[in-house]
């Protein structure tokens, strides 16, 4: 058991890194360690909100590409794109709906503007986003016929949830047909603005046999005592008062529901990923929203922290690879593939991106492989997490990324994969290089014995006890291919893949 | 020629009731081909989004009802005309005139050869709206919310016996589908089989051999213990080197063999042809003995029906209607491959959604709803078209605008549980015991509900008569 004044061991600096950002270089493990978890987390969430965009021109390849290249970015705050990827999970829209990848490059923005900020505000925002007004059909919610597309998911995805932690309902079919009227007439024009359309909504009284719009009237929303739409009126206003119906509502303990389900879901981006169901989950959703008061200031950052220096997030921490009760969690396409290329310090190659080696290819090419193609994600549901991501279709993408990748000699000097830059060349023993390349890719201690024996066996064609020279690394030649392999072999390995 | 399992159960008498009595049972090559699936496939398909099924299978006329008129008043700007649809034939209950969405000429080619059972008003009880929830209650056959970890077919295969070492199941795309998850045996999923090679380092001599070797080891490894998440891990990854040498050739084999089907399947556009190409190549594989190619179940996936706006009229170009041609002229032009290969009696496609749309249409799209129709297809399917079309009259509907799901003995409009078709597939085509189905893969919802409004013990009908020997 620890707290937030507990001290990293260096697989502690290993796991916050990983969790937290992108990969966990040696340098950074050197820095963080011995520092406590409370520090760690300050450090991490410790950036202004930021209003960088993915620019406007260009098709969603290139908005792809920007997205990544800003995460490689030394100076980009890891943690900040960290949860702007869960973020856009959460509030999943895919180019392939909206089919305007300006729009997709405002909505990450006001996702990064909203990162560590309020989250009843983001979501209000969220509400008038273009690029969500066009993917759930707000674009056609009108009075005379409402469309409920963007009510229904709103409610159960975006907020509430569809169930509470106890299995209860959290609301009715017929709470999403009112929701789905509060929200007709939005809009968006040509700059993604977007506005109300007076002349399409539904105001009260004009379908009589409708009635009034109520919503949760049994647990203070529109219609409970003290809710009428008479004292402040409809129109306009309407869609955030929604907002504040939705974040009062309370699930069958009395508890705020949004705030249990959202810390729900963040708990389990940062943890162990639906592994563990709502219920069993619940005492620790309760001690995180009592720890940051989250139900109350709605702030991601005091949330993100509350998590930080729980002992629920540092369970995993474990980096033995015999340890059956660490939970591990295995990394997403966009986390392994920058992570390796932060690890190395490589970029992408040119304009279109290019991975120079194998079968040249581009870092959008290679992720949607292993199924993640940013700002176009399956469905509305985000992509499914943990298991769900390696599949033998995947794995085989991750195996030719890490080929790829290690084989980089001819692009330019910073997007080439330099082994030199990572090992001693006087090293020769077979057992001590795969000791050095498993350090260099992160990953020390998590080999048991017998993969280690594998590797080397793999880097000394079956001698281990064979003296290898290391001298010319950087050319193109047995021991530097070999060496190469056995880089991608790990960056392949189990043990890369989780976190 | 060999013995397919139409004109096997044909020739042995196995026809009907009371098989278990039958001394023939105590043979054990019919003990073999009655306990698993034999030298049969399985293909689903799945219809992501929620296929629009009053737009899939339309009322003509009004027939001694009102059918037509209904769908015509809730469904302003959306109705197909009669004069548009492929005729099916007369609604069992109604005698209204029904019609295939013009779209679907491949489904109309099917079903004039008596090869395409349509199945009407399939649902569940307590239906839910949410993709997500419904989505899973299909999968895992479970609307009450038991047995939500596996899959239908997922507890069918742990039924049936596969060993851990096998792949039984194929899945094109990259994830492994909801009704085949369990933990007894590997799936394999593959985009293009073609390019499912092993990544090694081409120009690094010997390494392909030596890299799998180190690459079996750590997921060897990984499979035998530590984390629930290494030991998945490693049985994926060792599955997955197998197929990596015994797929990729499958492609080859086909092409060299059926020029004339790959230039076929490639001329077809959109997103399911791709799917069935590749499944085909490996049903031709495991056809021709392909060591390490066993396959006998498969699934593919369209995108696309979620059709809340611009759901687009009955001609090119409409959203719903270029869905509807592309899946059924892939479904067309995959039934004549295999036809082609001597299989088509050997191979069954099921077809389905998470749901229907609502019956009445929003301003130009059509919001989730019910019920809605299943396809199966295959040689060995006694086409025609199963159940009365669904109730449209408004006072028919629910609170919701759907129909609602019933199994009164005495309601005509009582629904088809899904379940019963999935029986069905498990006992007839699966060849699995019906009892063991009932206790482990398709248990009916628990006994003191209402049975009109549930699928309660003693409700099921797992020998629905689309199969040829059902």
């Amino acid at each position: 058991m620890g707290d937030e004044n507990s001290v990293l061991s260096s697989g502690d600096a290993q796991h916050f890194l990983r969790r937290t950002g992108f990969g966990a270089r040696p340098a950074e493990v050197a820095k963080l360690t011995g520092k406590t978890r409370g520090a760690a987390a300050d450090q991490a969430l410790r950036f202004k909100p930021s209003r960088k965009s993915l620019g406007g021109g260009g098709d969603l390849e290139r908005m792809q590409h920007r997205w990544f290249r800003h995460i490689l970015k030394k100076r980009t705050p890891a943690l900040q794109e960290k949860l702007v990827l869960f973020l856009h999970d959460h509030f999943a829209t895919s180019n392939d709906g909206v089919g305007e990848p300006k729009l997709m490059s405002m909505q990450n923005r006001l996702l990064r503007m909203h990162a560590k900020g309020n989250f009843k505000e983001l979501v209000k925002a969220i509400n008038r986003d273009g690029a969500m007004i066009e993917w759930l059909d707000t674009e056609r919610n009108e009075k005379w016929q409402p469309n409920e597309n963007y009510a229904r998911e709103f409610l159960e995805l975006f907020t509430l949830g569809v169930n509470d932690a106890n299995g209860a309902p959290n609301y009715a079919q017929e709470d999403i047909v009112q929701i789905a009227r509060a929200f007709t007439g939005w809009r968006w024009y040509g700059r993604g603005k977007s506005y109300l359309e007076e002349e399409l909504h539904d105001f009260k009284g004009e379908f009589p046999a409708r009635g009034d719009k109520r919503i949760f009237t049994n647990r203070g929303g529109f219609g409970a005592p003290g809710r009428e739409f008479d004292d402040v009126g409809e129109g306009e206003e309407e869609i955030n008062r929604v907002v504040d119906i939705v974040f009062d509502h309370r699930d069958s303990d009395g508890a705020k529901t949004v705030a249990r389900w959202f810390t729900y879901r963040l708990l389990n981006f940062f943890t162990h990923g639906g592994k563990q169901n709502f219920m069993s989950a619940k005492g620790v959703v309760d001690e995180l929203i009592a720890a940051s008061g989250f139900d109350a200031n709605w702030q991601l950052d005091s949330l993100a922290r509350a998590l930080f220096v729980h002992d629920a997030f540092w369970e995993s921490a474990s980096g033995s690879p015999d340890d059956a009760a660490s939970r591990r969690s295995i990394t997403w396409p966009v986390d392994f593939v920058a992570s390796s290329m932060r690890l190395f310090n490589m970029n992408p190659m040119g304009r279109w991106h290019m991975i120079p080696g194998g079968d040249w290819e581009s870092v959008a090419v290679h992720m949607g492989r292993m199924g993640q193609r940013l700002l176009a994600p399956p469905s509305v549901f985000g992509w499914d997490w943990e298991e769900a991501w390696l599949t033998s279709t995947t794995l085989v993408a991750r195996q030719r990324f890490a080929r790829d990748l290690t084989t980089a000699r001819w692009g330019g000097r910073k997007s080439n994969f330099r082994p030199d830059e990572f090992l001693d060349d006087q090293l020769t023993n077979p057992s001590e290089i795969v000791n050095a390349v498993s350090h260099a890719c992160g990953v020390s201690g998590r080999f048991t014995q017998s993969e280690h024996d594998a590797l080397v066996d793999y880097l000394s064609d079956g001698n281990p006890n064979a003296s290898l020279d290391l001298g010319e690394l950087d050319g193109n030649n047995y021991i530097s291919g070999k060496v190469r392999g056995l880089f991608a072999l790990i960056l392949g390995s189990p043990a890369f893949q989780t976190a | 020629m060999g013995i397919n399992r139409r004109n096997f159960l044909a020739g042995s008498g196995l026809l009907g009731a009371g098989l278990a009595t039958m001394p023939i049972f105590g043979n054990p090559f019919v003990r073999r081909a009655l306990a698993n699936i034999g030298n049969r496939y399985l293909v689903v398909v799945f219809l992501d989004g929620g296929n629009d099924g009053l737009n899939t299978i339309t009322p003509i006329d009004n027939g001694g009802g009102t059918l037509r008129q209904d769908y015509d008043a809730h469904r302003t700007t959306l109705a197909i005309d009669p004069g548009d649809l492929l005729v099916l034939g007369d609604d069992p209950l109604s005698g209204a005139a029904l019609g295939l969405n013009p779209a679907l000429s491949g489904f109309a080619q099917l079903h004039a050869a008596s090869r395409l059972a349509l199945i009407q008003n399939c649902g569940y009880p307590d239906p839910n709206l949410s993709h997500e929830k419904s989505k899973q209650i299909w999968q895992t056959a479970s609307p009450l919310g038991v047995n939500t970890g596996d899959g239908w077919l997922g507890r069918g295969l742990d039924l049936h016996g596969y060993g851990s070492s096998e792949i039984p199941v194929v899945a094109t795309g990259d994830r492994i589908p909801g009704e085949f998850a369990q933990r007894s045996t590997g799936v394999l999923t593959i985009r293009e089989i073609e390019d499912f090679g092993f990544p090694a380092d081409d120009e690094l001599a010997g390494d392909e051999s030596a890299r799998r070797e180190a690459f079996a080891s750590l997921y060897a490894s990984a499979a035998t213990g530590g984390p629930d998440v290494l030991r998945y891990l490693g049985a994926t990854g060792t599955a997955m080197l197998g197929a990596t040498a015994s797929y990729p050739p499958l492609h080859d084999a086909y092409a060299s063999s059926r020029p004339g089907f790959l230039e076929a399947w490639n001329s077809l556009g959109g997103e399911v042809a791709p799917q069935l190409r590749e499944i085909a190549k490996v049903i031709h594989g495991v056809n021709s003995g392909v060591p390490g190619v066993e396959s006998r179940f498969f699934h593919a996936t369209q995108f696309g029906f979620d059709s809340h706006a611009s759901q687009g009229r009955a001609v090119a170009g409409g959203w719903h209607y270029d869905r509807m041609r592309d899946l059924g002229d892939a479904l067309a032009l995959f039934y004549d491959d295999l036809e082609d290969m001597g299989l088509a009696d050997d191979v069954l496609v099921l077809v389905w959604s998470e749901f229907g749309r609502r019956v009445q249409q929003n301003a130009n799209g059509t919001d989730h709803g019910t019920a809605a129709p299943l396809f199966l297809l295959g040689g060995a399917v006694n086409g025609g078209t199963y159940g009365p079309h669904a109730n449209l009259a408004e006072s028919a509907l629910d609170w919701g605008g759907n129909p609602p799901y019933s199994q009164d003995p005495a309601d005509p409009f009582r629904s088809r549980d899904f379940r019963d078709v999935y029986g069905t597939i498990l006992k007839h085509w699966v060849g699995l015991d019906e009892a063991a189905l009932l206790a482990s893969v398709l248990p009916p919802d628990p006994a003191g509900l209402d049975p009109n409004a549930y699928w309660t013990p003693g409700t099921h009908n797992f020998d629905l008569p689309v199969l040829a020997g059902a």
